[in-house]
């Protein structure tokens, strides 16, 4: 029974998207085309990867706003350290960020756990301390595509499938597709066929229940907001790529609230143990084609900051409203 | 009952402590007269909204709307505001009008907020991180993202004047945080949002109205955030949209600092001030140190991260505590019984 409700609320969210992608290519023919699809893919796939991170957390019915800001030390200290050592290549691009993103993310689980701070303050001042000790230590200075690492540059144009335009030119899928489908799999497979995603879903159900059943909530905890800090800071590089340059002083706020809308608006509950991939990644979509196209109706692109927060209140309130319908009956 | 002095207490010798280690390192720097009243310049604007965070924080909720409604009501006093030569009405009554216009879209965001949580029961860090984006996104809308100046001279003086020496604004800070401890203590309201804090299902099964105790507290928080916007507006004589965004992340910082319990059911006005002045002592200090506002950001979140560890202690002590008494209590009538 619950399946069916799950699948219900993913259905109405696929009809939206659906009529509302008519509505554009009523308006501009050229939205449906495979090449302005691979073209959203690109410029949203950081945002995806953010939103299968913070979605997990939302699961275990934690909340981590650091996020951006942990994208954002990551991609620039890896940046600098690539610019330092003079080793251009983006694997150890990768491996450094990577590894900024999980300290970070430990440094959360450990305020979380041993403290039992509410995730919410806990993400709120690491988020600070993040981005204000880089700030302070590391540098203020943006780089620039000029000085950028060629590595970034190369990797941000690489296509795992090329197609030819009418003209003879070519277009592509990026390579940051093949990223965002391995983040996907692997958080499937964690959810699904782990223990540990099994007590990711528990934790969000009830808490007390998974204490008293003997798993060990720290080291749940650990696993969750270190992989929200590896698919953040790998968000970071993706993003670097994707702009060729590196503002440090640039905190992505709007990227916050974009991931936390989709991730709500795809049916999961800040309340925790409800919500599913699927709908996240139909979240994400949704938020896309709004944020691209709103304009294309016609709409004042000052306007598009209301738009977003009326969708999250919408969204929640929908998804509310429905919960205690279901939980009356 | 005694966790309201103790705390209160806490904060106290933690002010003393750092007032006399700032003076001792900026000796005739700090405590002056002239950085005393710069001081009491400089908090009433995010004092305002630490106050609203705290009486959410009591009913176990949280405001994280409270800079977009600071954007949003100050956006509606200024349009009438900035109309003022061409109005042909006379200045105190166009300052009214501008004034009221803020509290009346604050008050109206605190209802949407309170009608979401209470209503619709959204939790309150969701319902209103949507409505931060909501009203800023109207604020931005409105204004097409520029800023709105040029206000009446007499208006100015609510954000720039003072009163015997004493900052207007610092004035207006210590009236608004006594009704605001006036309404926690003294009236029914501030017992039933402790109450609902505490235990919301306990509350419900006293009989109280949760949801007329959820409307009320948001529109409070509203009107704190709205009464922040008319001290902002007038001590720079504009508005921006977005001004004063990182005051957010203070504003919570003062009232955790401050001693309230994020998880509901505890919060005093006297702590929350307590914990301003704290504040307000270690950024002056900072800012004669010459440090970056990068590295203050870095300090807040430390001693956000800071004060919920020590309160981790404290409630961790004060728990063993009671353990203890009760297991004294025991011995001698249980013989040695144990549970």
């Amino acid at each position: 029974m619950k399946a069916a409700i799950f699948k219900r609320n993913e259905f109405y969210l696929l009809l939206v998207i659906a009529a509302f992608s008519f509505a554009i290519t009523l308006i501009n023919p050229a939205f449906l085309t495979i090449e302005n699809m691979f073209d959203l893919i690109r410029s949203s796939s950081g945002m995806t990867i953010l939103a299968i991170g913070f979605f997990v957390v939302l699961l275990s019915g934690g909340i981590d706003i650091s996020f951006p800001a942990v994208a954002i030390v990551a991609q620039y200290i890896s940046v600098k350290s690539i610019l330092a050592l003079g080793i251009d290549d983006i694997w150890l691009a990768f491996a450094i960020a990577i590894a900024i993103g999980i300290a970070f993310g430990a440094a959360n689980a450990f305020f979380i756990s041993v403290f039992r701070i509410p995730t919410l303050i806990v993400t709120l001042g690491t988020m600070n301390i993040f981005h204000g000790a880089m700030l302070e230590f590391v540098g203020t200075k943006a780089i620039m595509v000029g000085e950028l690492p060629n590595c970034f540059k190369t990797f941000g144009l690489t296509d795992i499938l090329s197609l030819p335009r009418a003209d003879g030119t070519q277009y592509g899928l990026s390579v940051f597709f093949l990223i965002v489908v391995g983040a996907l799999l692997a958080t499937w497979v964690i959810l699904r066929f782990t223990v540990m995603g099994r007590v990711i879903h528990a934790m969000g159900g009830n808490m007390e229940a998974v204490k008293r059943s003997g798993y060990n909530i720290a080291r749940v905890q650990f696993f969750i907001y270190c992989y929200v800090g590896f698919l953040a800071s790998i968000m970071g590089i993706i993003h670097v790529s994707l702009i060729s340059y590196s503002v440090p002083t640039y905190i992505i706020d709007s990227e916050l609230l974009h991931v936390i809308a989709a991730v709500i608006l795809g049916g999961a509950s800040i309340l925790g143990g409800t919500g599913s991939l699927t709908g996240t990644i139909l979240g994400v979509i949704m938020m896309t084609i709004l944020e691209k196209n709103l304009v294309m109706l016609g709409l004042s692109s000052f306007w598009q900051q209301f738009f977003v927060g009326l969708i999250i209140v919408l969204g929640v309130s929908v998804t509310h409203i429905q919960k205690r319908i279901r939980s009356r009956t | 009952m005694n966790t309201k002095l103790s705390t209160n207490l806490t904060l106290l010798a933690i002010l003393v402590v750092i007032t006399a280690v700032v003076s001792l390192i900026l000796p005739g720097q700090f405590l002056t007269a002239r950085n005393f009243a710069s001081m009491g310049r400089q908090f009433p604007e995010y004092g305002l909204l630490s106050l609203a965070n705290m009486l959410a924080m009591v009913t176990g909720g949280i405001d994280l709307s409270v800079t977009s409604v600071m954007s949003i009501s100050g956006v509606a006093s200024s349009l009438i505001l900035s109309q003022y030569p061409s109005l042909p009405l006379p200045a105190g009554l166009v300052i009214l009008l501008g004034i009221l216009a803020a509290l009346a879209v604050s008050a109206a965001c605190g209802l949407i907020n309170g009608a979401l949580i209470a209503y619709v029961r959204v939790p309150a860090i969701i319902a209103t991180l949507g409505t931060q984006g909501l009203f800023l996104g109207v604020s931005i809308g409105v204004t097409k993202g520029h800023g709105i100046g040029g206000f009446p001279d007499a208006f100015l003086f609510i954000g720039n004047g003072d009163l015997g020496g004493i900052p207007t604004q610092f004035i207006i800070f210590i009236a608004v945080a006594l009704l605001v401890g006036l309404l926690l203590t003294r009236t029914r309201q501030g017992f039933y949002m402790l109450m609902y804090g505490s235990n919301p299902l306990v509350s419900r099964f006293s009989g109280v109205n949760n949801e007329a105790v959820l409307m009320r507290t948001y529109l409070t928080t509203g009107l704190l955030a709205g009464a922040a916007s008319i001290i902002v507006i007038s001590g720079v004589n504009s508005i921006r949209p977005g001004y004063g965004s990182e005051y957010l992340l203070i504003s919570v910082l003062i009232a955790i600092l401050g001693g309230t319990d994020p998880a509901g059911g505890f919060g005093t006005a006297l702590g929350l001030t307590l914990g301003i002045f704290i504040l307000q002592a270690l950024q002056s200090g900072l800012n004669f140190l010459n440090f970056s506002p990068f590295f203050k950001k870095f300090m807040w979140g430390l001693l956000l991260l800071a004060v919920m560890v020590f309160h981790h202690f404290r409630r961790l002590y004060s728990q063993r505590r009671a353990i203890r008494r009760l297991a004294a209590q025991r011995e001698p009538a249980a013989n040695g019984g144990s549970v």
